[in-house]
C-alpha cells in the first residue's frame, strides 16, 4: 500500500508514464546496459538487507530502509524459502520477510554477499515486459551474547521484471527502463 | 588465450575429483561457479554460450558453440554419482550432439521439454501430492508456461478399476425399451465410465479443474521441479536439481536414454502416468 | 531625354499590344503559374513554421530565429501564415529569455563561486557531496551532508534523471528520481555509481534538474 502511494506519488511529480508497447529488437550494447541496471537493483538490495538486518540501524532508520527496498520490488512480491531439512517452499510477503529480518533475536547479525551472479537470458511475456532471473548468494551468521551461533549460505534466484516506459519531465518525453524486481527463491546450500 | 581457457577448462573438470585446485584459483566462490545454477545456465553451458564466469558469449566469438568447450562442458553436466547414466552411453551422447558435421544444441524456445512439478494441495482435509506438467507456449510476442497436464492418483481410481466390467454395457435392443435400463448403469457409479464409447478418456485437467473451483483441493505448496528434455533426435533425458556438497551440483543430468523418435510417444505416456 | 522617355513609353506599349494579340490563352497560364507558386509559397511558409512549432528542427535558437524572418520579409498575405508567425514568434521569444535567464544564471553562480574562492571558503560542490554522503559512516553526519546538498536546489523533489546508456540518438535512462532521494540512496548504499552529466539552474542559482550517467 505504501509502496503503490509512493510510487504513484512519483509518477504524478514526473507526469503519466506510459508504457511503450511497441518495443523494436534491443541491440547487444543496450541488452548490456540493462544487465548492469537490473543487476545494481539486486546490489541495492543486498545493502538494503544488511543495514535492515544490522542490530546497529535506528529503528526509524531500518523502516526508512524497508520502504525503499520495497519500492525496488513489484507489487505483491513472495519469497519462497527453503531449507536443506524442508524441501517444500515456505511463502512470505516481501515486507513480512523484512520485519522478520529486523526483528530476529540476535545480538548481532552479519549478512555478507559472496562476489558472484548468474543473470539469465531476459525473455518477453506475452504483456511486452521482459522477465529475467538473477541468482546470488549470502551468508547469514546470527550470534547471540551467550554464544549461540546460526550460521546459513543461501541461493536467492531473484526474478527481475524490465518495461520499456516514458514520462514527461519538464517538457521533455524521457525513455526509461523500469527495472522491478519480483519473486525470489531463497534455497539454502551447502557451500563447500 | 584460447590456450589458457582449455586449461582452466580442464582444470574445472579435474576439479570435480580434486576440489582444492579449483578452489584456490577462484577463491571462496568457487563451488558457486561450478554449480549450474539456473536451467539457463544449462542450456548456454550444453550449448557452450558462455564463459567460465558465467558471463554471456556471442557469435564470433572463437569459444561460442565451439566443441572443444562443449565436449567439457556437458561432461560437467551429468549426476556423476548416478551410476545409472554408464560412462559408453555419455559419451555416445557427447560425441553425437558435438559431432561437427552435425551438432546438436538446446533450444529455450524449441518445444519438446517440459516441467514436472510436484505440488501440494490439501484434498478433503489430507495434504496430498498434485503431479503438474507445464510446457512453453508461445503468446503474441512473448512466451509463458502453461499447465498442459495433471497427475492426481484418486483420480486414477476413479476409472477403469473393476475386473467385473466385461459385463458392464448398455445390450443392443435397449433402445426398444426406451434405454429404461439406465438406471441400472447409474445405480453403481463406481462402473458407468464402462458405458461410455471406446474413444473415451478421462481428462484429469478438466476434473483438477472442476475440484479447485469448488474449492475441494486448496494450493499448499511447491516440493519438487524436475525437466523432462525430448528436444534432441533419438534421445531423452532429465534434469534434476543437486542441492549437495562439491562441484557437481545444480541442475544436472540425472536420466539419459537413447531411444528412437517413434517411441518416445510411449515414454511421454510413461512420464504422463498414463501406462 | 523627353524623347527618351516617349520611346519607351511607345516600346511598352508595342509589346503590351503584341501580347495580347499574339495569344490570349498563354497570360492565362502565366496567371495560373503564378497563382501556384503563390501557393506552394504560402505551404513551404506554412510547413517551415509549423517544424519552428514543433521542436524536431535541430536547430540552434539563432538559426530559427532567422528562418523567422526570412518568412517574415516575404510577407505573405495568408491569414493562416499569420497566425503562425505569431506563435513562432512567441514561442522564440520564451526561448530566448529562458536561454538569457540560464546564462545569468550560470554567470551568477560562476560570480558566487569566484568570490567564495577569493574569500578561501570554497563551496562543496555537488560532486564532493556526493562522495562525503556515500563515504560517511555515521549517520548524523551523512545526514546534515544531505541537508547541506539540498541547499543546492531549487527543492528537494528536483528530478535526478540517470542515463544507463546511450547508443546513437537513443539515451536509456532509469527510473527516474528526486534529488532527496537519490542523496539517501548514497546514504544507504555507500557508492557512488554516476557522474555529472548535466546540471540545470535557475535565476538563483538553484539546480533545477540534474542528469546523472553510470560510471
Amino acid at each position: 500500500m505504501k509502496r503503490s502511494s509512493i510510487y504513484l506519488s512519483i509518477l504524478l511529480l514526473f507526469g503519466v508514464a506510459i508504457t511503450v508497447l511497441a518495443q523494436p529488437e534491443i541491440s547487444p550494447e543496450r541488452k548490456q546496459a540493462i544487465d548492469s541496471l537490473a543487476l545494481e537493483k539486486v546490489k541495492d538490495l543486498g545493502k538494503y538487507i544488511s543495514i535492515i538486518g544490522n542490530k546497529d540501524t535506528p529503528f526509524s532508520e531500518a523502516n526508512r530502509v524497508i520502504d525503499r527496498a520495497l519500492e525496488l520490488f513489484a507489487e505483491g512480491s513472495q519469497m519462497g524459502v527453503s531449507s536443506i531439512n524442508r524441501k517444500e517452499i515456505k511463502y512470505y510477503g516481501i515486507r513480512e520477510y523484512f520485519q522478520r529480518l529486523m526483528a530476529l533475536n540476535y545480538d548481532r547479525v552479519r549478512i555478507e554477499w559472496f562476489n558472484i551472479e548468474y543473470i539469465s537470458d531476459l525473455v518477453r511475456q506475452p504483456d511486452g515486459r521482459y522477465v529475467g532471473v538473477i541468482t546470488v548468494y549470502q551468508r547469514f551468521t546470527g550470534e547471540s551474547d551467550d554464544g549461540l551461533k546460526y550460521v546459513d549460505t543461501t541461493k536467492k534466484d531473484i526474478t527481475v521484471y524490465v518495461e520499456r516506459k516514458q514520462t514527461q519531465i519538464q517538457g521533455r518525453i524521457i525513455g526509461f527502463w523500469d527495472v522491478l524486481l519480483g519473486d525470489i527463491r531463497v534455497t539454502e546450500t551447502k557451500p563447500g | 588465450m584460447r590456450f589458457t581457457i582449455s586449461v582452466v577448462i580442464v582444470q574445472f573438470v579435474c576439479a570435480i575429483g580434486s576440489a582444492q585446485d579449483i578452489g584456490s584459483y577462484l577463491g571462496d566462490e568457487s563451488f558457486m561457479y561450478a554449480e549450474t545454477k539456473q536451467i539457463n545456465q544449462f542450456f548456454r553451458r550444453f550449448n557452450s554460450e558462455e564463459d567460465l564466469e558465467g558471463k554471456r558469449i556471442y557469435e564470433g566469438n572463437p569459444n561460442y558453440r565451439s566443441k572443444e568447450f562443449r565436449s567439457n562442458y556437458i561432461e560437467m553436466l551429468f549426476d556423476r554419482q548416478n551410476g545409472d547414466i554408464t560412462k559408453e552411453i555419455k559419451d555416445e551422447f557427447i560425441a553425437e550432439v558435438t559431432d561437427e558435421s552435425n551438432p546438436s544444441f538446446l533450444d529455450y524456445y524449441g518445444g519438446r521439454w517440459f516441467a514436472e512439478v510436484d505440488t501440494k494441495f490439501t484434498y478433503q482435509g489430507q495434504s496430498r501430492t498434485v503431479v503438474l506438467f507445464l510446457q512453453l507456449e508461445k503468446e503474441n510476442l512473448g512466451i509463458k508456461w502453461v499447465i498442459n497436464n495433471v497427475y492426481f492418483y484418486p483420480f486414477t481410481k476413479l476409472f477403469y478399476t473393476d475386473s467385473t466390467a466385461f459385463a458392464k454395457f448398455l445390450h443392443p435392443m435397449s433402445h426398444e425399451l426406451d434405454f429404461m435400463n439406465l438406471i441400472k448403469v447409474f445405480r453403481e457409479p463406481e462402473t458407468v465410465e464402462y458405458y461410455f464409447d471406446e474413444d473415451y478418456k478421462p481428462d484429469f485437467r478438466t476434473l483438477f479443474l472442476y475440484e479447485i473451483k469448488k474449492g475441494d483441493l486448496v494450493f499448499e505448496t511447491v516440493e519438487k521441479v524436475s525437466f523432462h528434455f525430448f528436444q534432441l533426435n533419438d534421445w531423452y533425458f532429465q534434469l534434476n536439481e543437486f542441492n549437495r556438497q562439491g562441484y557437481n551440483t545444480g541442475w544436472l543430468i540425472s536420466n539419459l536414454s537413447k531411444i528412437p523418435e517413434e517411441q518416445k510417444s510411449m515414454l511421454l505416456k510413461y512420464i504422463y502416468y498414463e501406462n | 531625354m523627353k524623347s527618351l522617355h516617349k520611346i519607351l513609353i511607345l516600346i511598352f506599349i508595342v509589346v503590351a499590344g503584341t501580347g495580347e494579340f499574339s495569344c490570349k490563352s498563354q497570360k492565362k497560364i502565366a496567371a495560373e503559374q503564378a497563382a501556384a507558386a503563390e501557393a506552394r509559397k504560402i505551404a513551404k511558409a506554412k510547413a517551415d513554421l509549423e517544424e519552428l512549432l514543433s521542436d524536431n528542427t535541430g536547430l540552434t535558437l539563432d538559426e530559427k530565429e532567422s528562418r523567422l524572418k526570412v518568412i517574415k520579409d516575404m510577407n505573405i498575405e495568408d491569414a493562416e501564415v499569420k497566425e503562425l508567425i505569431v506563435k513562432v514568434d512567441e514561442k522564440l521569444k520564451r526561448e530566448r529569455e529562458a536561454l538569457m535567464a540560464k546564462e545569468r544564471a550560470e554567470k551568477l553562480a560562476r560570480e558566487r563561486e569566484e568570490q567564495l574562492r577569493r574569500e578561501g571558503t570554497e563551496p562543496k560542490g555537488l560532486n564532493e557531496y556526493f562522495s562525503l554522503i556515500a563515504n560517511s559512516t555515521n549517520l548524523a553526519t551523512s545526514n546534515r551532508y544531505i541537508g547541506e546538498a539540498l541547499g543546492l536546489f531549487a527543492s528537494e523533489d528536483t528530478p535526478v534523471l540517470i542515463i544507463v546508456s546511450k547508443s546513437g540518438n537513443i539515451v536509456d535512462y532509469d527510473r527516474p528520481t528526486t534529488i532527496r532521494r537519490y542523496l539517501e540512496y548514497l546514504k544507504d548504499q555507500k557508492v557512488v555509481r554516476n557522474e555529472i552529466e548535466n546540471v540545470v539552474y535557475d535565476a538563483n542559482g538553484k539546480i533545477t534538474e540534474l542528469e546523472l550517467i553510470k560510471k
